[in-house]
């Protein structure tokens, strides 16, 4: 089962990479990007018997390794999941 | 007194760290591979620098879960005098013997140069051989050496005084100029809560002979020799 962890700088933690591609966006005139934030995406294939039991596993391993809660925050998706 | 330097694949200042100890100042160090399970009673715990794990995923994020680490932990917890420098600092972070975490720089640039920072506290076993607001001139080599902290933790930082090492001019003065990486209240090293553990970016080892540039190094390095000695654990 395919789970995918998106793991991304909390608000208030400042992201120069994503300052500087908005900066690189707008010289290009895409004016209208007024912020871009960069993250890291992960698909896990998870050998599960349920969605909820990979979202548990996904969770799991996104708390322990994938993403450092003092400055990440994260969200799964996994599928069969009604919001995927 | 015996100095074990842990090796992770990608460490590079691990032979910096075994030169300063052994052959600059005259103690024993072991290399330790992260694989092991076992400090070889030494007294004093070094993290080198360098890039562990290739810095895959975050740095240091991998390289806690080593093995060594676990033991490392429990001298840490012990009241063992652990250092970590640079990458180092980055594993005593993820592995939460530290508070904070280290973001990409700033102005995004690999960093490389000799840099001052200013000893705030004395009462660690790796400065209590320095003056307070003494001026330290030392190496920096860092891509992510931006220090992150939650405005609460800042300030526990501060107030138990855990901040130890601060980017600062050679005078000592604090400004926006200084510091080099864009660090929270410009922190270069910061302590544990028991002061045993002791993690910064500048590299100590690097700068313990004078035709390197700089030999400020050595009072990090010589201050723990002498704790230990003056305790009679050594």
């Amino acid at each position: 089962m395919k789970a995918r962890v998106f793991v991304t700088l909390k608000p208030s933690v400042f992201d120069p990479q994503g300052r500087t591609i908005v900066e690189a966006l707008q010289s290009m005139g895409y004016g209208s990007v007024q912020d871009v934030r960069q993250g890291k995406y992960f698909e896990l294939d998870v050998a599960a018997e349920s969605a909820d039991a990979a979202r548990s596993t996904a969770s799991e391993v996104a708390d322990k390794l994938l993403a450092n809660p003092v400055i990440e925050s994260y969200r799964i998706e996994v599928d069969g999941d009604d919001d995927s | 007194m015996k100095f074990a330097v842990i090796e992770f694949p990608g460490s590079n200042c691990d032979h910096d760290a075994y030169h300063a100890t052994k052959y600059v100042l005259g103690q024993q160090a072991e290399f330790v591979w992260h694989k092991e399970t076992d400090l070889r009673g030494a007294d004093v715990v070094v993290l080198p620098g360098g890039f562990s794990y290739g810095d895959y995923l975050r740095t240091g994020a991998i390289a806690r879960f080593s093995p060594v680490m676990a033991r490392v932990c429990e001298f840490a917890h012990a009241g063992g005098p652990v250092i970590g420098i640079c990458n180092g600092f980055q594993v005593l972070l993820e592995v939460g013997l530290l508070e904070g975490a280290l973001l990409r720089n700033n102005r995004l640039k690999f960093l490389c140069e000799h840099i001052h920072v200013r000893v705030e506290h004395t009462d660690t076993p790796f400065t209590s051989g320095a003056v307070a607001g003494q001026v330290l001139t030392l190496p920096i080599a860092h891509g992510e050496g931006n220090f992150h902290a939650s405005p609460e933790t800042l300030a526990a930082l501060e107030v138990n005084r855990q901040v130890v090492f601060r980017y600062c001019a050679e005078d000592g003065a604090q400004s926006d100029a200084a510091n080099p990486n864009g660090s929270a209240h410009a922190i270069a090293g910061v302590c544990s809560v028991g002061r045993n553990v002791v993690g910064l970016m500048p590299h100590p080892e690097r700068a313990c002979e004078s035709m390197l540039g700089s030999a400020d190094g050595r009072v990090v390095l010589e201050s723990v020799i002498n704790a230990l000695a003056a305790t009679g654990t050594a």
